[in-house]
């Protein structure tokens, strides 16, 4: 009986916490790009009224929530998924799949091609949150990673990509 | 493409393989209704670092593990008594064997034991007596296989478990746990994946379903074998032999042995030589003599043995003489690679000559009677000496 | 052979095929520890003599609960909460599906009903919504195929609310698949043709879309060779016993490699012309096949290539130069599409133009083409495709399916 022991394996607080961060960063440029992109806008405009998604890591989080409030406008909602009505929950099965998506070594559609993550909703909510997903991403990140982000790196006009990207990081740092 | 008349088939195994594939094994057990997973395991795996890899696997999950890290090689009823007890004590809910062999067929028995009861044991040894699903059972290989670790086959002492219930649930190919240990090890699982999923691919038995599990066996071997024992480290090549010593085990599970497999299963216990290269000493000379039989498609193997481009390209009745052909070179390529080690010919395993003739009586007098004593003893004298039948 | 890296493959469903297969079924039943099944089917199957075949096969061992004939074309969730109750008022155990995707949709549908308990089976629409393993369910189908015998989706209608219901769960795959030709014999030779092009769609979806994966692959390319060398044969003599048995195999084959590596474009599209038109799902599937290829040819041409062996034979592929092979698939393809058109009497469409009703009016105007674009944006399948597709794009490959010109490529946004 002395072969035999029981452990419990613990936690990853150093990747908790750089998954903390991105989805901060992710969840306050998704509210900074409904407010400057107009592709953004209008998918948002397409969800029903009071639509609110979340993204985050099986069984304890972290998770980053964004939804529209009454008056249309879209918020970032921080990350208590308990107290939130939520539409679509896009939940990640485990800390390692998270470090794999938020270090681009697997592409948003690759998570998803590849078991990932669960889509706990309506698949059109999860096609629409996935398109929102990645123009963050293409605001957020330089080229060269946004690349390995998304399926198609979009061309955009100078404006959208320079001045847009400009405002978005403001936005997401300033939080409004 | 050959359709028998009528067939069946059945792989209740889920596959998930390749990187960080061990992290999802605590969604995967959830989604099996397991919390509390009881992990099975030797001291040979324990001493490579993989337990460590195990419970790493587990962090941030919230999931409590059962770690019992001691399975002989040769294991016995007793250690089936501890085991059940210790996982029903423990309040396991499912057994991951993390390794292969005997630590495999102590997880299967085990899960026999606490389905059902560890003093009926005896009872359900056989064929398909076991008539309910038994617990969770996950196998996450190293590349140190028999052949059986994903067959419906469990051994344990001279009790012989035969049921798709044995099956894994899940099998869990990660490269960081199919590393090559050495190159005795790596080419004896790889070479009895290649003859288990080649004898179901060209067997009486053949059909589409099983061959979709052998075909992809044989390419991964025949792409990844000589490469990975020319560059050990190569991860995604290593990734490739145990996905195919997985799916062997599954296509064979669906077939009855076949010429290979039992001569190779019979000079394995006799001589104490592994398995897996007595197969491949004899593959090329086994599949060979069925070119001759009706009923066999050795042609169809030159398909996942070589490329679209040559099988295409190749007319009908010189398809099975190539794939032959094909087969003989890899094994001077392993002989020549492994400077030596792996051995071309009974001869040069140490067999005595004058044993082939005991040799062909046994595998007869023990029941394999689908060839006659003479058929064996011929294919015998020719994988002793090394000589091609080409029809003799 | 290709090593994604990562995979999962599962395809728990026991085959039992032959010429007498049906025979196997008390068998199949006892193992599974069922006495009295609920049999589910259609009228068509019932009038083309089919159930008659079933219960001549099994009657003498089994014994029948009820038989529920009604399931209408497309399954609906009123049906199912209809023969949830049938089955429960006759005692039932077990169920048997006989015929389409429909019938096999409705029965997994009753199982998880009954299986659950439950008086809402929109509880349970969505991924991953069931937890344990549902009651056992045996499919026989009647077409070669949607391939729904070996697949773990089902989708009901509420046609009240005015959706469909997506259900995905492991344990919605059927325990056994009966795949007799007696199923498939008198198969018409509409049916015959659009089955077997959506069952060649999914093996080809499988093979070139982003879950690829060895076992899946291999699934793949075995289903397009029995397909593509059977179809054909069964057009012209749908007597033939050996060939039907052969689609059966293959558009079981082609839907275990899609439940596993899931669809593209050609889906993402057909299921909205479906949804928008109406369009019956195999023809809207072959005749948006070559465009799918067309369009995601600068990702995946090297696999497109290799399916130009298994679909056209040793002969055209060895005399076809590599760098060719892919497009030869395209023209193949477009070709078969031609072959099937003549064969039906024009009744199999090779454009959206062409494709008529039963009443010889358009199923699929100009005007509903930004409908489909737009619906098409919501369907699952689209994460798979190998490369982007955004509104525009969308409409780009409708209006040309629709004109029944191949696809501009300059047109394309390569990512």
């Amino acid at each position: 009986m002395g072969n035999y022991r029981e452990v419990q394996a613990g936690s990853k607080p150093l990747k908790r916490e750089y998954i903390m961060v991105m989805l901060w960063f992710v969840g306050r440029a998704i509210q900074a790009a409904a407010r400057v992109d107009k592709a953004v806008r209008e998918e948002f405009e397409q969800l029903p009224e009071g639509f609110t998604f979340a993204l985050g890591v099986e069984p304890h989080g972290p998770y980053m929530i964004v939804g529209k409030n009454q008056k249309g406008r879209v918020k970032y909602l921080g990350w208590k998924t308990e107290d939130q009505h939520i539409d679509l929950k896009l939940k990640i099965k485990n800390i390692e799949a998270a470090v794999l998506l938020f270090t681009f070594q697997e592409s948003t559609a690759v998570a998803f091609t590849r078991n990932r993550l669960i889509v706990d909703g309506e698949v059109p909510y999860a096609c629409a949150t996935a398109r929102i997903l990645d123009t963050a991403e293409v605001y957020l990140l330089p080229k060269l990673i946004a690349r390995l982000a998304v399926k198609r790196y979009p061309l955009w006009s100078f404006r959208r990509k320079y001045i847009g990207r400009t405002r978005i990081y403001f936005r997401s740092l300033l939080g409004y | 493409m050959f359709m028998p008349d009528n067939y069946e088939f059945i792989c209740p195994v889920k596959t998930n393989s390749g990187n960080r594939a061990l992290e999802h094994l605590s969604f995967e057990l959830e989604a099996l209704s397991a919390r509390k997973p009881l992990i099975v395991t030797d001291k040979n795996v324990t001493r490579r670092g993989l337990i460590r890899k195990m419970i790493n696997a587990f962090k941030d999950s919230g999931v409590t593990i059962g770690i019992f890290d001691s399975i002989p090689d040769v294991p016995d009823m007793q250690l089936v008594t501890e085991l059940s007890n210790i996982y029903r004590n423990g309040e396991h809910d499912a057994i991951v064997a993390l390794g292969c062999g005997s630590i495999v067929d102590v997880a299967k028995v085990v899960n026999i034991a606490v389905s059902y009861n560890v003093r009926i044991l005896r009872d359900l040894a056989g064929d398909n007596l076991i008539a309910h699903p038994l617990g969770p059972f996950v196998l996450v290989p190293t590349l140190t296989g028999n052949g059986y670790e994903t067959s419906k086959f469990a051994f344990i002492e001279d009790l012989t478990f035969s049921s798709y219930f044995l099956m894994p649930d899940l099998v869990i190919v990660d490269s960081r746990t199919v590393k090559s240990e050495s190159v005795q090890t790596t080419v004896a699982t790889t070479m009895v994946a290649l003859a288990h999923a080649t004898e179901a691919y060209t067997g009486p038995a053949k059909n589409p379903l099983a061959d979709t599990y052998a075909y992809a066996a044989i390419q991964y071997v025949k792409e990844n074998l000589i490469t990975v024992l020319k560059k050990p480290r190569d991860t995604e090549g290593l990734l490739a032999l145990a996905n195919a010593a997985s799916m062997a085990g599954c296509a064979f599970s669906n077939m009855k042995p076949g010429l290979v497999h039992i001569l190779g299963e019979t000079i394995s216990a006799m001589f104490h030589i592994a398995p897996g290269i007595c197969m491949g000493i004899l593959l090329p000379y086994g599949m060979e003599y069925t070119i001759q039989m009706n009923g066999y498609h050795a042609y169809d193997v030159l398909l996942p043995l070589s490329s679209f481009d040559e099988y295409a390209g190749t007319a009908e009745n010189l398809k099975a003489g190539k794939a032959v052909n094909i087969m003989y070179e890899m094994q001077q390529d392993l002989y020549t690679v492994t400077g030596g080690k792996i051995p071309r010919t009974l001869e040069e395993a140490n067999i005595p000559k004058y044993m082939v003739n005991d040799i062909a009586e046994k595998v007869f007098k023990d029941g394999a009677k689908e060839f006659g004593v003479d058929d064996y003893r011929m294919v015998l004298e020719h994988a002793w000496e090394g000589k091609p039948l080409s029809w003799v | 052979m290709y090593l994604p890296g990562y995979y999962e493959f599962y395809s728990r469903v026991k085959m039992i095929a032959g010429h007498d297969a049906l025979e196997k079924i008390p068998g199949a039943l006892s193992d599974l520890h069922a006495k009295k099944p609920l049999i589910v089917t259609d009228k068509g199957v019932c009038h083309a003599g089919l159930i008659d075949i079933v219960t001549d096969a099994i009657k003498n061992s089994v014994t029948i609960g009820a038989i529920a004939d009604d399931v209408p074309q497309d399954s609906d969730l009123q049906i199912v909460n209809r023969l949830a109750t049938l089955y429960r008022e006759n005692g039932c155990d077990s169920l048997i599906a006989v015929g389409g995707g429909s019938v096999m949709d409705t029965a997994k549908g009753i199982n998880i009903v009954v299986s659950e308990n439950t008086d809402d089976l929109m509880k349970f629409s969505g991924a991953g919504r069931l937890k344990r393993a549902l009651k056992p369910l045996i499919v026989i189908p009647t077409t070669a195929g949607t391939g729904s015998e070996a697949t773990l989706v089902a989708v009901i209608a509420d046609h009240k609310r005015q959706r469909k219901m997506l259900f995905v769960s492991y344990f919605l795959v059927p325990d056994a698949a009966i795949l007799d030709s007696r199923m498939t014999l008198s198969l018409h030779p509409v049916m015959t043709a659009s089955t077997a092009m959506d069952a060649l769609c999914h093996a080809i979806e499988a093979y070139t879309c982003l879950a690829k994966n060895p076992l899946s692959d291999s699934c793949a390319l075995a289903a397009i060779n029995l397909i593509s060398g059977n179809l054909l044969k069964v057009m012209r003599n749908p007597g033939d016993k050996d060939g039907r048995l052969a689609m059966a195999t293959g558009a079981t084959l082609a839907g275990m490699a899609f439940s596993n590596s899931m669809v593209g474009m050609v889906h993402t599209l057909g299921h909205s012309v479906g949804s928008v038109c109406g369009a019956p799902h195999g023809m809207a599937m072959s005749l948006l096949l070559p465009y799918g290829l067309e369009y995601n040819m600068h990702k995946v041409d090297r696999f497109i290539a290799e399916l130009l062996l298994p679909l056209a034979g040793s002969e055209i592929f060895t005399w076809t130069p590599k760098h060719l092979r892919a497009e030869r698939v395209i023209e193949y393809v477009r070709q078969l599409n031609q072959g099937l058109h003549e064969a039906t009497d024009g009744r199999h469409a090779r454009f959206f133009k062409e494709l008529l009703d039963r009443d010889g009016s358009p199923m699929v105007s100009k005007e509903k083409l930004s409908d489909i674009a737009r619906a098409a944006l919501g369907d699952g399948s689209l994460f798979y495709n190998p490369e982007e597709l955004d509104y525009d794009d969308f409409l780009m490959v409708l209006e040309h399916a629709w004109e029944g010109v191949p696809l501009d490529r300059s047109r394309i946004k390569k990512g």
